[in-house]
């Protein structure tokens, strides 16, 4: 590891534990643990929620699959993006009003039934899994990157593994969801710095944005691929077009044109039924800051994604002009373009900032690693110690009890998916996709946008909704894209395999039908209209704003009578 | 019992029907704004599909509409989108909720001594 490298990851890990101490939890109790005490501000909130959500596929995989991919790859910054609009529209505000623990705990109570609970445990338990294994992946990827080393009897990209999932299982089970807030918050600002100095760099050396785009147009867009004799450049066929080669600018590199939109839908779904992220809007202090919250985070998702799709583009235009120049890219490349796609944003920071310029991308990946591991972990934490051990293992449970429990679940979670992670090793998976990260977290997208997003909404929006409806509806969209996704590995041909890895398209509405039609069968609960009056009410907001007055009030008049004493 | 303990006692509450009306404007809202955006999100692909020149045509020396649109143009809409509808909920959510009952507790906050 470079002296670069070295300070780098001290900096990190040194600024990640003194920010995890200095916002430990004061007491120990589970509203404290899981919920941060549901004081967290809007900006706090929006940064935090930020580093929960732009992982390993945001700052690797979207500026990889652009790289790999041209305009195709843009859909992913574009799906990831645009997420949060229903999240927005649709579930902010009543779902903070409702104000439970979790997912699970959410459609539980709403419906009156421990069935729904468990069984919405059981589906984000997999979300959670799909989404955690490609984090830990990223991790180990950019262990090989920045350490190039591994521990005794591990390779350097299990080592990666390990070791970064354990740290953040620690501070997760130490700081709670206090602590997990500011050390997100802080993550999230590395990484914007981190995106923001490598853009300015680019920028700065001359690089033209619109010319670029232009230029890697004219050229059939190839790839890497291990041929009988080594790694050879291969011309993508377009999909959408297959008698033609794919072009950089233009739809077709990777998905047909169902794909396209299936892939888009996949993503925009799947938002609203991701565990971390929902979870993190139990701490607003009132629906109105969760609903200000989101728009935060799609001004400031909107400015990370445009600076990963123009860094994408801008590697492969840079890097294949520098790989005859560098001995280091020969190892990297194949005439010119990266063997793996992921390293691309890496790559171009030592292109521009050497050792230092690696190590602030490697730490960067890293930090985009461990901010999504922790919003899982303590997701899963959530809906393990709340939800099965405080509802059914242990109901006397005190809060100490409840909240050791949740640290328990942490580390078992973390060591299952870091297990997962090191057995499907990236190499084994990436032949056909054009992030291996970005694919990996599309999957867990589908799953939360098929499963758990539709009876979601129809929780929140129809009265109508039924416990066996929503079991119903869960179970529907959840073996449905699971199916879809078994299908789609096979050799089913190019356009439908892509469009079958993508499956929400189907899934999720097949999943409302389903909901719906058991719902109207079935008798909603009896307290439906009590319920309707917290989840679209706006007495506890205004009883909270009242507090909030009285409390700012009351010290400002404590300064102004300290003053008059002294 | 002092002024602020007596604001903080004032018993916030929605009635059914106050709510039930709030809820079918906000849904109103909502889906006409996702309506709006689906249109966007899904129509950027779809052109790129059907009309040569928004993949063919170049802008400022090369970019074309529909590479500019997914790589920047998009993100800008969905935050004025996710801006319209915030603050247009917000404003039905005072102006249909609790508004008598706030007054009528601003009223016994001037009214105490």
């Amino acid at each position: 590891m470079t002296p670069a490298g070295t300070t780098a990851l001290v900096v990190l890990v040194t600024t990640l534990v003194l920010v995890a101490w200095l916002v430990r939890p004061r007491g120990a109790s589970t509203v404290d643990f899981y919920l941060a005490g549901r004081r967290v501000g809007v900006a706090t909130n929006a940064l935090a929620i930020c580093g929960d959500y732009f992982s390993a596929a945001s700052f690797l995989g979207v500026a990889a699959a652009v790289y790999v991919s041209g305009l195709d790859g843009v859909w992913y910054a574009v799906g990831f993006a645009a997420g949060f609009v229903p999240v927005l529209l649709f579930v902010a505000a009543p779902l903070r009003r409702f104000g439970e623990f979790s997912i699970p705990d959410f459609l539980g109570r709403r419906l009156g039934s421990e069935r729904v609970r468990l069984v919405s445990v059981g589906v984000v338990q997999v979300v959670i899994l799909s989404y955690l294994i490609p984090q830990a992946v990223g991790s180990g990827i950019t262990w090989q990157l920045l350490v190039g080393r591994g521990l005794p009897g591990l390779d350097p990209y299990g080592t990666g593994v390990l070791l970064s999932t354990t740290f953040v299982a620690a501070l997760v089970a130490f700081g709670g969801m206090r602590g997990t807030t500011w050390t997100q918050a802080v993550q999230f600002l590395v990484l914007l710095s981190a995106l923001v100095w490598l853009a300015l760099a680019v920028v700065g050396s001359g690089f033209r944005y619109t010319e670029a785009v232009s230029d890697l147009s004219a050229t059939p867009l190839a790839n890497p691929v291990p041929g009988a004799d080594g790694w050879e450049l291969r011309v993508e066929t377009d999909q959408i077009d297959p008698g033609a080669a794919a072009a950089f600018g233009e739809p077709g590199a990777a998905y047909g044109p169902l794909a396209q939109f299936a892939l888009i839908l996949t993503l925009v779904m799947g938002t609203a039924g991701l565990p971390h992220v929902m979870n993190r809007y139990f701490t607003s202090p009132t629906g109105t800051a969760a609903r200000m919250t989101t728009v935060w985070v799609l001004g400031l998702a909107g400015l990370f994604y445009a600076l990963a799709v123009m860094l994408g583009t801008a590697a492969r235009q840079k890097i294949a002009e520098a790989a005859g120049e560098h001995a280091w890219l020969q190892g990297l490349t194949t005439d010119g373009v990266l063997r793996v796609p992921e390293h691309a944003l890496p790559v171009l920071g030592r292109l521009y900032g050497g050792d230092v310029g690696l190590a602030v991308i490697a730490a960067g990946a890293l930090v985009a690693v461990m901010s999504t591991i922790a919003g899982l972990l303590l997701a899963a934490a959530a809906s393990w110690g709340h939800d099965v051990y405080e509802r059914h293992i242990n109901p006397r449970a005190t809060q100490r009890q409840a909240v050791w429990a949740g640290r328990a679940s942490t580390a078992v979670v973390a060591l299952t998916a870091a297990g997962m992670a090191v057995v499907l090793q990236p190499d084994h998976l990436a032949p056909s996709v054009p992030s291996i990260v970005a694919a990996m977290v599309t999957w867990a997208f589908a799953i939360a946008g098929s499963a758990l997003t539709p009876v979601f909404v129809l929780t929140i929006w129809w009265r109508g909704t039924t416990a066996a409806g929503a079991v119903a509806g869960m179970l529907t969209g959840g073996v449905t894209s699971i199916g879809m996704f078994v299908l789609g590995l096979l050799p089913v041909g190019p356009g439908l395999g892509e469009m079958l890895m993508t499956p929400t398209l189907v899934a999720a509405p097949l999943a409302a039908v389903v909901c719906v039609l058991v719902s109207r069968v079935t008798r909603p609960p009896s307290d439906v209209e009590s319920q309707w009056l917290v989840l679209h009410g706006t007495a506890a907001d205004r009883q909270a704003e009242r507090l909030a007055r009285l409390t700012i009030s009351s010290l400002g008049k404590g300064r102004h009578g300290r003053r008059k004493g002294d | 019992m002092d002024d602020d303990a007596l604001r903080l006692d004032v018993d916030e509450h929605d009635t059914p029907a106050e709510v039930d009306a709030a809820f079918r404007t906000l849904r109103r809202v909502a889906v006409w704004h996702f309506v709006l955006f689906l249109a966007a999100v899904l129509g950027v692909p779809a052109l790129s599909l059907t009309l040569g020149w928004w993949s063919g045509a170049r802008i400022d020396g090369g970019m074309s509409p529909g590479f500019a649109m997914a790589a920047f143009g998009l993100y800008v809409f969905f935050l004025a989108v996710g801006l319209a509808a915030a603050t247009l909920s917000s404003a039905v959510e005072a102006r249909m909720l609790g508004g008598a009952h706030e007054e009528a507790g601003d009223d016994d906050g001037e009214d105490a001594p």
